[in-house]
């Protein structure tokens, strides 16, 4: 079989200058411009007050004893377990006991969840704004030609991708269109953000979608009723069957030393 | 191990604080006073990590211990310029300088205030909680001391650090249980930390000579459980050797005509054969460490020069009685 003659087109060597580097140049300018909005526009976490953290320690506290009460002794391990049991149980450690009981707030009517909420909306609106307006600049000025040739051979698939703008059939995947050029730079671009604004910047999105996915949860995900967690916590405490790690520690050194 | 700058200070001998003392100009020449958040200087600084700041906090603590206050305040300078004097760390750096340059109790009270104040403002600002209650003990008002820190673990009850400092208090006052009960809490939190389990075992062989309270045979006995442990966790541990020797020699010399412990919860003694065996097992390796260490046999220097000399000296001491 014949080799199918290589496309040649003859392109204007000016749009390289006039479009290429236009646009790759406006995308890294929003990318940093993205990162500053991003920093200004960030709140600082609010504080957790005293009442909050120790109720978050003690129930740490408890899972502490129930993973480790294997260094006790029985005496030592019973006496933690009662006083705790008695305190988680009473709601001695609960940040507002009279709420005990009562079902978890809602939390879109909480103001400290709302705050979480608008920093996404934040997060999300400085990545889709500038991109829109962006993309509809590309497509308003530079839409309806190729500009550029990949230097690698691609399937046919990627031609609607690639030619967006160019309806040929016969064109050669190969030659791509502005608008590909764009979404190249959207993904290609985390490594220049990285070298211009170090490892933890707001511009690159790839991360960001990352971190939306993981999103952390705390200790203390809301619309938990803490009063129900510390029950929960004190059963295990309660079912517990204590050993020691020091009962027989004797022998065991004993037959270590010998070997 | 983590280069000498970069170490926890606290763990450093003082010849490593001097000798990280006087890396300290050198340090500071070779870094820039300020790091500039504009991304083109950053272009053309050298970039700015996090072990840096550790670094100054380390030198920092290091020129306070030399006595080098001008090139502290030089290191803090800088600390506060990168995260303003607010920042709660910073905050509390800037109280120990302050504490370090004081030269008489007035000053030292008027550092009381500032944390005082501060925590006022804001009860959950550790480092400044923490700095306090320090402050306070090395004013000798230890009872206040201890009060401050209950409340502190009131709150904080997963701070390991914290319930050590609780136990060492409370012995100071010679509050046995209480120490117990604290370090005890501590090993809750760190359960593999074979220091941690030596040290309870110091407490409890010192709550049994001290025998003002409980039953001394069953301090004895968790003793030496805690001292067993601690050298099942760490072979050639010193200190854990040290005490298995001391208590095991304390249960072999006499003290056996202490009644057979109550059928308590709390821990038995093993037979008398088994702790013959472990004194026997710990007199050979303390002569080992001893000798590997004076021969300067090259794995065996990492021991505590004072460490040693104390074994030496205990040594030497009982294989006296013994020939006599």
């Amino acid at each position: 079989m014949a080799q199918i003659p290589a496309q040649t087109l003859h392109r204007d060597p000016q749009l390289f200058y006039w479009i290429l580097i236009p646009i790759t140049i406006v995308m890294v300018l929003t990318g940093v411009l993205r990162h500053y909005a991003s920093v200004l526009m960030a709140t600082t976490p609010k504080k957790a007050d005293i009442k909050t953290i120790r109720e978050q320690r003690a129930l740490a506290h408890g899972a502490n004893l129930k993973t480790n009460y294997h260094v006790l002794s029985r005496k030592a391990f019973e006496t933690r377990r009662d006083f705790l049991i008695d305190g988680f149980e009473s709601g001695a450690y609960l940040k507002n006991p009279q709420q005990k009981g009562q079902p978890p707030a809602n939390p879109l009517s909480d103001p400290n969840a709302m705050e979480g909420m608008m920093g996404m909306m934040k997060n999300n609106m400085a990545m889709i704004i500038p991109n829109t307006l962006i993309m509809s600049w590309v497509n308003a000025f530079f839409s309806g030609y190729v500009i550029m040739k990949l230097p690698f051979p691609i399937t046919i698939k990627f031609k609607s991708m690639l030619q967006a703008g160019v309806q040929t059939k016969d064109m050669d995947p190969r030659w791509m269109s502005s608008i590909s050029w764009y979404f190249l730079c959207i993904f290609g671009l985390q490594f220049v953000y990285v070298f211009l604004l170090g490892s933890d910047n707001a511009a690159s999105q790839i991360a960001q979608q990352m971190q939306a996915q993981q999103m952390p949860v705390g200790p203390m995900a809301p619309g938990q009723d803490p009063s129900k967690m510390f029950k929960a916590e004190a059963e295990n405490l309660a079912v517990i069957e204590h050993y020691s790690v020091l009962d027989g520690v004797e022998e065991r050194l004993l037959e270590r030393i010998r070997v | 191990m983590p280069p000498l700058l970069l170490q926890p200070h606290a763990s450093l001998s003082h010849a490593e604080a001097l000798q990280v003392a006087q890396q300290a100009p050198e340090f500071l020449r070779k870094n820039p006073a300020s790091y500039s958040a504009s991304p083109l200087l950053s272009l053309f600084s050298p970039p700015e990590n996090s072990k840096i700041w550790t670094i100054y906090e380390n030198l920092l603590l290091a020129c306070l211990r030399t006595g080098d206050n001008t090139t502290a305040h030089q290191c803090l300078e800088r600390l506060v310029v990168r995260f303003g004097a607010s920042d709660e760390r910073i905050a509390a750096l800037e109280g120990l300088v302050k504490e370090a340059e004081a030269t008489n109790n007035g000053e030292l009270e008027k550092v009381l205030k500032e944390y005082e104040a501060i925590l006022a403002e804001d009860n959950t600002n550790t480092p400044i909680a923490k700095r306090r209650i320090a402050l306070l003990r090395t004013m000798g008002k230890t009872a206040e001391s201890i009060e401050a820190l209950v409340q502190y673990l009131d709150f904080a009850s997963t701070d390991a650090e914290a319930w050590i400092e609780l136990a060492d208090l409370y012995l100071s006052q010679g509050l046995y249980s209480q120490a117990i009960y604290a370090q005890e809490e501590a090993l809750v939190i760190a359960p593999n930390a074979w220091n941690l389990h030596a040290r309870l075992g110091e407490i409890l062989l010192m709550a049994a000579e001290s025998g003002s309270e409980g039953n001394p045979q069953n301090y004895l006995a968790g003793s030496l459980k805690r001292f067993c442990r601690s050298i099942e966790l760490s072979d050639d541990y010193l200190r854990g050797y040290y005490g298995l020797k001391r208590v095991t020699d304390k249960l072999l010399n006499g003290d056996s005509k202490a009644k057979k412990s109550s059928e308590s919860d709390e821990f038995t003694l093993p037979e008398t054969s088994t702790i013959e065996k472990l004194n026997l097992a710990a007199t050979k390796k303390l002569g080992d460490i001893v000798r590997n260490y004076d021969a300067k046999a090259p794995l065996w220097q990492g021991y505590d020069a004072g460490e040693v000399a104390a074994a030496r000296a205990y040594l030497s001491n009982t294989s006296q009685k013994v020939v006599r």
